[in-house]
C-alpha cells in the first residue's frame, strides 16, 4: 500500500477511535443522569479528555497529510469533511462532560418525574451511534436517516420544556431541579444537532455535494 | 535494438565509404598522374619540334593557349617563359628537371605550391641544340582534392544516415516481429528464429514452474478456506494498521456484517474493550478476553503476529460462548438449589436433634420427634436418591437390560400406585389404550411414568382428573400424559424440566417434592433415545406427550 493511502487508513482509524470515545461519553453520561452508579461522572470527564487529545490528533494528522501529499478530488473531501467532524465530535465530547456535570445536581428522584429526558438521552445516543456508524460503513442511507431523526429530538425537547414548565406552575418541582432539566434536555439537543453535522460530513464526503 | 542496428550499419557504411573513397582516390590520382605526365611528353616532343624549327618566335605565338612553357639555355638562363618575363626569373640550372634533362635528355619533377593547394608537374627535355624546353602543368595535391570532395561527402554521409535509420527500424521490426508475435503461454507454437530456441525452452520451463506454484498456492489456499469456513469460531486476520487481512464467515457472523476485508477491524465493532483488546495484541502481547458483543458473550483469544522484532499484525479467534456462559449461569443456579434442598432438611433435623438433646422433651413426645427426624431423613434420602439417578441417566451408567415390556400393564401398575393419593385430592386417575408392547428398560420407564402421573395428580384441582393415553402405529408408541391441573406459564415450560427447578419458588409450600421429578423425565427418555413434548395452558391442564 502506498504511504499516501496507509495516512488515509490511519486517519479512518482514528476517526473511528474519537467516534467511539464519542458513543462512550455520552452513552456514560446518559447513565450519569439516570443516576446509574457512582463515578461516571469522573469517568465521562476523562473520556472528554481522551477526546480533546484525539481531536489535536486527528487535526495534526490532516494538517501533515494537506500538506505533504496535496489531496484532490475525493481525498481532499474526505480530509476536509474529516476537520470538520472532529470538530462536532469534540463537542459532543464537551457537553457530554456538561451533562455528567449537571448529573451531579440532579437527584434519581427528580429525573424520574422526566420520562422525555430519559427519551432524549436515549434518542441522542442512538443517534450519535448512527452517525459514527455511517461514517464507518461510509453508509449514505443511514447518514441521511440521521439527519432525518433531528426532528424526533428538536420535538421531544420541546416536550419537555412543556412538561417542566407545567410541573413548575404546579409546585411539583423546584425550579432550580427544573432549570437543571432543562438545560440537561439542551444538551442532548445539540448534542443531536453534532450527530446531524457529522451524518451530513459524512454525506458530503461520499457524495461531494454539501447541503 | 533499432539503435544498436543502425550504429552497426553506420559504422560498416562509414568504414566502407572511406575505404572505398581512399583506394579509389589512390588509383584514379595514380592513373590521371601518368596521363598527365604522357601528355605533358607529347606536348614537349611537339613544341621542341616547332622551337626548332622556328625559334622563340614559336612560342611566342602560342603563348596563352598551351601549357606553361619555359626555354631555358645550356647554362640554366630562361630565354623565355609563358607566364612569367625572362628577365625576372632566376637561373634554373639547379632545378631537378633541368639538371635531368641537361644529363640524360629528359628530366621530370613535382612541387607543390606553398599552400599545398596546387601540384606543378614539369617536364623539360633537351634539345638537339643543347637548350632545355621545359612543360609543365599544374593538378589539385590529394588534401585539396578531399577539401573538394568534403561537400559531396556530407550529403553522402547524410543519405547514409537516413537509409542506416530506416534499414535499421525496418529490420528490427522485422527481426522482433516474430519474437514480439511469441505466445507466451505456448512459446513452441508459431515460426521463430531458431536462436531464439533456447528462450523459448526457457520459457517453457518457467511456465511450466509458474502453473505448479499457481497450482500449489491455490490448493493451499482452497484448504485454508474449506478449513476456515468450516470453523465454528470466528477467525480474523489484520495487519498492524488494524486493516482486516482476511476472514472467514463465522468471523463476520459474531458481527453480523459482510465480508469487511480491507477495512479496520474497529468497523466491525468499536466498543472500549474491543479497542483495548486490539492496542494490547498489536503492541504485541497475547490477549484473552471475554466481551459482549450484541448480547452475546463472545471470547476474543487475540495473538500477535511478530515480523522482525516488530508486531506485524493479529490473529483473532472468536469462540462464541454464550452458551457456556449460560451453562456457567444454571450451574450456579443448580447448587444453590441442592444445597438449599438439602439445607431444609437438614435445618429441622438439627433442630429437633438439638432440642431433645437440651433434654427439653417430654419422655412422651420423643417418640412424635423422632418421627419427624425420621421423615426429614427420609426425605433426604428421596433427593439424594433422585439425584444419584439423575446423574446415572446422564453418564448413561445405568446397568440396563432392554426386554419386551407391555406400557399398558406398566400404566395400570403406576395408577394404582398412585391410586391414594387420588383419591385425598378427589383425582381420577385411569388409562386409555390396550396392550402396547415395547422393547425398551422397564425400570427407567417406569420412573419416567411413576413422575410424571405423581406431577399430574400432585398438581391437579380438586376433581380434576389424569388421562394416561397410549397408542402404537407405524413403528411409533405415543405416551400422553394429560391432566386437568394448574397448568404452567410459557415461560416457566422451558425450565421445569431444569433439575431442582420449581415454579412455585416457595419452597415451604404444601406441596412436597424435590424439583427433580421433570428433569429426571427428561432425561430418561433422552437415554430411551425418544422425545418429549410439553403442552400447558396456565389454569386448564398439561398435557406431556412422548414419542418412542
Amino acid at each position: 500500500m502506498a504511504r499516501f493511502e496507509k495516512q488515509l487508513e490511519e486517519l479512518h482509524v482514528q476517526l473511528i477511535t474519537m467516534g467511539s470515545l464519542c458513543e462512550q461519553a455520552i452513552t456514560l453520561s446518559a447513565q450519569a443522569i439516570r443516576g446509574k452508579g457512582k463515578g461516571l461522572c469522573e469517568q465521562v470527564l476523562r473520556t472528554e479528555q481522551k477526546i480533546d487529545e484525539k481531536e489535536r490528533e486527528i487535526e495534526g494528522l490532516c494538517m501533515r497529510f494537506l500538506l505533504h501529499q496535496h489531496p484532490v478530488a475525493r481525498d481532499l473531501r474526505e480530509i476536509s469533511a474529516a476537520l470538520k467532524m472532529i470538530t462536532d465530535m469534540e463537542r459532543i465530547g464537551d457537553q457530554a462532560a456538561d451533562i455528567a456535570d449537571l448529573s451531579q445536581y440532579i437527584d434519581d428522584a427528580q429525573f424520574q418525574t422526566q420520562v422525555n429526558v430519559e427519551k432524549m438521552a436515549v434518542a441522542a445516543v442512538k443517534m450519535v451511534t448512527e452517525s459514527i456508524d455511517a461514517f464507518v460503513n461510509a453508509d449514505l442511507t443511514l447518514a441521511k436517516k440521521v439527519v432525518a431523526d433531528d426532528d424526533y429530538i428538536d420535538e421531544e425537547f420541546n416536550a419537555a420544556k412543556e412538561e417542566l414548565a407545567g410541573l413548575v406552575a404546579e409546585h411539583r418541582l423546584d425550579i432550580k431541579a427544573a432549570l437543571d432539566l432543562l438545560m440537561a434536555a439542551k444538551y442532548f439537543e445539540r448534542i443531536g444537532d453534532h450527530a446531524v453535522n457529522i451524518g451530513e460530513w459524512v454525506q458530503y464526503s461520499i457524495t461531494g455535494t454539501m447541503k | 535494438m533499432a539503435k544498436k542496428i543502425f550504429t552497426s550499419i553506420m559504422l560498416v557504411s562509414s568504414v566502407i565509404v572511406t575505404l572505398g573513397m581512399a583506394l579509389i582516390m589512390g588509383i584514379l590520382y595514380h592513373y590521371f598522374n601518368q596521363q598527365l605526365f604522357r601528355e605533358l611528353q607529347k606536348e614537349a616532343l611537339y613544341l621542341s619540334r616547332g622551337v626548332l624549327q622556328d625559334g622563340i618566335s614559336y612560342l611566342k605565338e602560342l603563348e596563352g593557349e598551351a601549357a606553361r612553357v619555359t626555354y631555358v639555355d645550356t647554362d640554366g638562363t630562361v630565354l623565355f617563359d609563358s607566364e612569367t618575363a625572362p628577365s625576372s626569373m632566376e637561373n634554373h640550372a639547379d632545378r631537378k628537371e633541368i639538371r635531368e634533362a641537361l644529363a640524360s635528355g629528359s628530366g621530370k619533377a613535382a612541387r607543390s605550391s606553398v599552400t599545398l593547394s596546387e601540384r606543378t608537374i614539369y617536364y623539360a627535355r633537351r634539345l638537339s641544340n643543347g637548350r632545355v624546353l621545359r612543360v609543365s602543368t599544374t593538378q589539385y595535391t590529394v588534401i585539396e582534392l578531399i577539401l573538394q570532395l568534403a561537400k559531396p561527402v556530407m550529403w553522402i554521409l547524410g543519405l547514409m544516415i537516413i537509409l542506416s535509420l530506416a534499414a535499421a527500424f525496418y529490420i528490427s521490426k522485422k527481426i522482433m516481429e516474430p519474437v514480439n508475435e511469441l505466445n507466451l503461454e505456448e512459446p513452441e507454437e508459431g515460426e521463430t528464429y531458431e536462436e531464439i530456441a533456447p528462450l523459448i525452452r526457457k520459457i517453457r520451463n518457467q511456465n511450466r514452474q509458474i502453473q505448479n506454484q499457481l497450482a500449489a498456492a491455490k490448493r493451499q489456499q482452497e484448504e485454508f478456506s474449506i478449513i476456515t469456513e468450516n470453523m465454528r469460531e470466528g477467525l480474523l486476520v489484520i495487519d498492524r494498521y488494524t486493516m482486516l487481512l482476511s476472514g472467514n464467515s463465522s468471523g463476520w457472523r459474531f458481527f453480523d456484517s459482510k465480508d469487511k476485508t480491507g477495512q479496520s477491524v474497529y468497523s466491525l465493532n468499536r466498543s472500549e474493550d474491543f479497542r483495548r483488546c486490539i492496542e494490547t495484541v498489536l503492541e504485541g502481547k497475547h490477549t484473552d478476553s471475554i466481551l459482549k458483543i450484541r448480547e452475546q458473550h463472545i471470547r476474543l483469544i487475540a495473538n500477535p503476529v511478530a515480523g522482525n522484532e516488530k508486531t506485524e499484525g493479529a490473529v483473532l479467534l472468536l469462540v462464541d460462548m454464550t452458551e457456556t456462559m449460560e451453562r456457567e449461569n444454571l450451574r450456579r443456579e443448580f447448587s444453590a438449589n441442592v444445597s438449599h434442598e438439602l439445607m431444609t432438611p437438614l435445618t429441622s433435623i438439627s433442630g429437633y436433634a438439638e432440642i431433645i438433646k437440651g433434654g427439653l422433651v417430654k419422655e412422651a413426645d420423643i417418640q412424635s420427634f423422632a418421627g419427624k427426624v425420621f421423615d426429614e431423613a427420609q426425605r433426604l434420602i428421596a433427593l439424594l436418591e433422585d439425584t444419584i439417578k439423575i446423574s446415572q441417566l446422564d453418564e448413561g451408567q445405568i446397568p440396563y437390560e432392554k426386554q419386551n415390556v407391555d406400557l399398558y400393564q406398566l400404566a395400570k401398575e403406576t395408577c394404582k400406585s398412585l391410586q391414594e393419593k387420588a383419591n385425598n385430592k378427589n383425582v381420577h386417575i385411569y388409562v386409555e389404550g390396550g396392550r402396547t408392547p415395547l422393547f425398551t428398560v422397564e425400570t427407567v420407564f417406569r420412573e419416567i411414568m411413576y413422575n410424571l402421573c405423581d406431577n399430574a395428580v400432585k398438581y391437579n384441582k380438586e376433581n380434576g382428573s389424569v388421562i394416561v393415553h397410549l397408542e402404537q402405529k407405524a413403528g411409533e408408541t405415543r405416551v400422553i400424559v394429560e391432566d386437568t391441573g394448574i397448568g404452567i406459564s410459557k415461560a416457566e415450560q422451558k425450565r421445569v424440566f431444569e433439575r431442582f427447578y420449581r415454579v412455585n419458588k416457595s419452597r415451604s409450600s404444601e406441596i412436597s417434592g424435590t424439583g427433580l421429578g421433570l428433569s429426571i423425565v427428561k432425561h430418561g427418555v433422552q437415554f430411551l433415545g425418544g422425545s418429549l413434548q410439553m403442552e400447558s395452558q396456565e389454569g386448564e391442564g398439561t398435557k406431556v406427550s412422548m414419542v418412542f
